[in-house]
């Protein structure tokens, strides 16, 4: 068997973390959380993980977009996957982001609470794709 | 906005007077009461004095050569809503007192006056510049309250419902064989009641971003057939859509419509989500967007339960929602319609419905071509 992958979250809602922990866990992801920016930011260039979780509104409502925007400038950590996770909108609003918003560099945007099967499934992808074949994390596009 | 300015402007008048006698006795009358006076012996040079200093009060006689009373009320009303005007006129007939005030002037001081009476009509002046000013600093206010509450509230309501809900998902999905039938179903029942709350927040959030006209933007223009086959492609993911056929069918070469994508989105897909939710296994639901003159014609078809007559009328009513036996298990916000109509309205399009009871329903949503000069055409007559 192959090395676990491993997932960063970086999420202020110790819940939803846990939530989410369990699920990764479960199936076999190695998972390590950060409850703010900052300390999102040292640990991925600490772990570098194979993919990132990232909710968009932290305590400093928008902290996450700028998480993101720093992600990408540190070279290690630029073609990490990143799924941008909110509660902003709900699942049956339609979350759609301008595909050339290139000011919101992730792979994927998903509304919270997350359907467990479609996030494995993204994240099974997203893990598992080589840099150059995911959606460009460039100009945040979403995969439809 | 926010805070007030404390400076000498807010203590001063404007006079506009021909008459040295007036200017000079104005003056000496309010600077004695603390006011900072300013005066003009003609229209032109006060007007333009006006535009720097924004005075709150200003005084001016009706008959004078050059520019008269009138129509420097005239100019100065388009330069300064605010301004509270004071007309002084020598022939005090109500006529030339009740002209002024049709044309915005507060109040008026007939020749000859006491010093007494300068002094009562401009503090009554200042008065109502103040009040003026206070409902306006609080109606910002409470724009401000209204905008800070529908985004960060409405954001802190949905966080832990999220939290609660999400601790469920995974619960069922990483237990589902351990747990006993009797706790997968209170589970699902409490997923289900969850999600209709989120739902619940989500349509009110949206309600209240049209209300403020926060929403649509009607300079927007979007191809609104490819947004018909994204959210067509979407709804045909979910697990629940599985025994029905959806399809769409888009005119090929279909000009944009009127209206930014997220609130066309949301239109096209709150009526493919009653369709769906109305339907029957086996049923359909259909998709198609054309072209007729200026108008894009967006049509949403089902072949589901239908609306009874009766609830007809009341379709695009807040929070109203049928309940027969066949619907009262659908969860539902009751504000998707009103949503859509008032998108449709704010788009300056219209929207229908033609519906049989046991046969099905179709929506049908006409929105303005983006390219036509639909001000002409579609705006509110303007003028008398």
């Amino acid at each position: 068997m192959s090395e676990p992958k491993s997932v960063l979250i970086i999420d202020d809602d110790s819940d939803f973390v846990k939530a989410i922990q369990t699920l990764l866990e479960s199936s076999g992801y190695k998972v390590r959380s950060a409850s703010n920016g900052r300390d999102g930011i040292q640990l991925a260039k600490n772990v570098q993980p194979d993919l990132m979780l990232l909710d968009v509104m932290m305590s400093e409502r928008t902290e996450g977009f700028f998480v993101l925007q720093e992600i990408r400038r540190i070279h290690a950590l630029h073609q990490t996957p990143v799924i941008v996770l909110s509660s902003i909108y709900s699942e049956d609003t339609v979350f759609r982001v301008d595909p050339q918003a290139g000011w919101l560099p992730a792979n994927l945007f998903l509304a919270k609470p997350v359907d467990p099967t479609r996030l494995l499934s993204e994240v099974k992808r997203l893990t598992s794709e080589p840099a150059d074949q995911r959606s460009s994390p460039a100009v945040g596009r979403e995969k439809l | 906005m926010g805070a007030i300015p404390v400076s000498a402007r807010e203590n001063t008048v404007f006079v506009i007077d021909d008459d040295a006698i007036i200017r000079l006795s104005c003056e000496q009358i309010l600077r004695k009461s603390g006011y900072t006076v300013e005066t003009f012996a003609n229209g032109h040079v006060g007007i333009e004095r006006l535009k720097e200093v924004r005075p709150p009060l200003l005084v001016v006689d009706i008959k004078m050569p050059e520019l008269d009373g009138f129509e420097v009320i005239k100019i100065v009303r388009k330069i300064d809503p605010e301004v509270v005007i004071v007309v002084i006129t020598g022939y005090a007939t109500i006529e030339t007192a009740v002209d002024a005030m049709k044309m915005g002037a507060y109040d008026f001081l007939p020749k000859p006056f006491t010093p007494g009476e300068l002094r009562m009509i401009i503090e009554r002046g200042f008065e109502r510049w103040r009040l003026a000013r206070e409902t306006q600093l609080l109606r910002q206010q409470k724009e401000e309250v209204e905008r800070k509450f529908v985004t960060l509230v409405s954001h802190q309501l949905k966080a832990p419902l999220a939290a609660v809900k999400q601790y469920l998902d995974v619960l069922l999905f990483t237990g589902n064989a351990q747990l006993p039938a009797e706790a997968v179903e209170w589970i699902s029942r409490s997923q289900a009641r969850i999600s209709e709350m989120l739902g619940l927040i989500q349509d009110w959030l949206m309600l209240a971003k049209l209300d403020r006209g926060a929403l649509c933007d009607r300079n927007a223009s979007s191809d609104i057939g490819k947004i018909a086959e994204t959210v067509v492609h979407e709804y045909r993911q979910l697990p629940s859509v599985a025994p029905l056929t959806l399809t769409s069918e888009i005119e090929p070469g279909l000009a944009q419509a009127r209206g930014d994508a997220v609130s066309l989105s949301m239109l096209v897909g709150n009526l493919v989500s009653n369709a769906v939710k109305y339907n029957r296994p086996g049923g359909e639901v259909k998709v198609s967007a054309g072209s007729d003159g200026g108008w894009i014609t967006l049509k949403v078809s089902d072949t589901g339960i239908g609306i009874p007559d009766s609830f007809r009328p009341h379709l695009f009513e807040e929070f109203y929602r049928s309940k027969t036996p066949e619907t009262q298990n659908i969860p539902g916000t009751g504000l998707g319609l009103v949503i859509c109509k008032k998108i449709v309205d704010e788009l300056g399009g219209s929207i229908g419905v033609e519906s049989k009871e046991g046969a099905g329903t179709v929506f049908t949503v006409r929105l303005p071509k983006a390219d036509v000069a639909g001000e002409v055409e579609l705006a509110e007559p303007v003028g008398k």
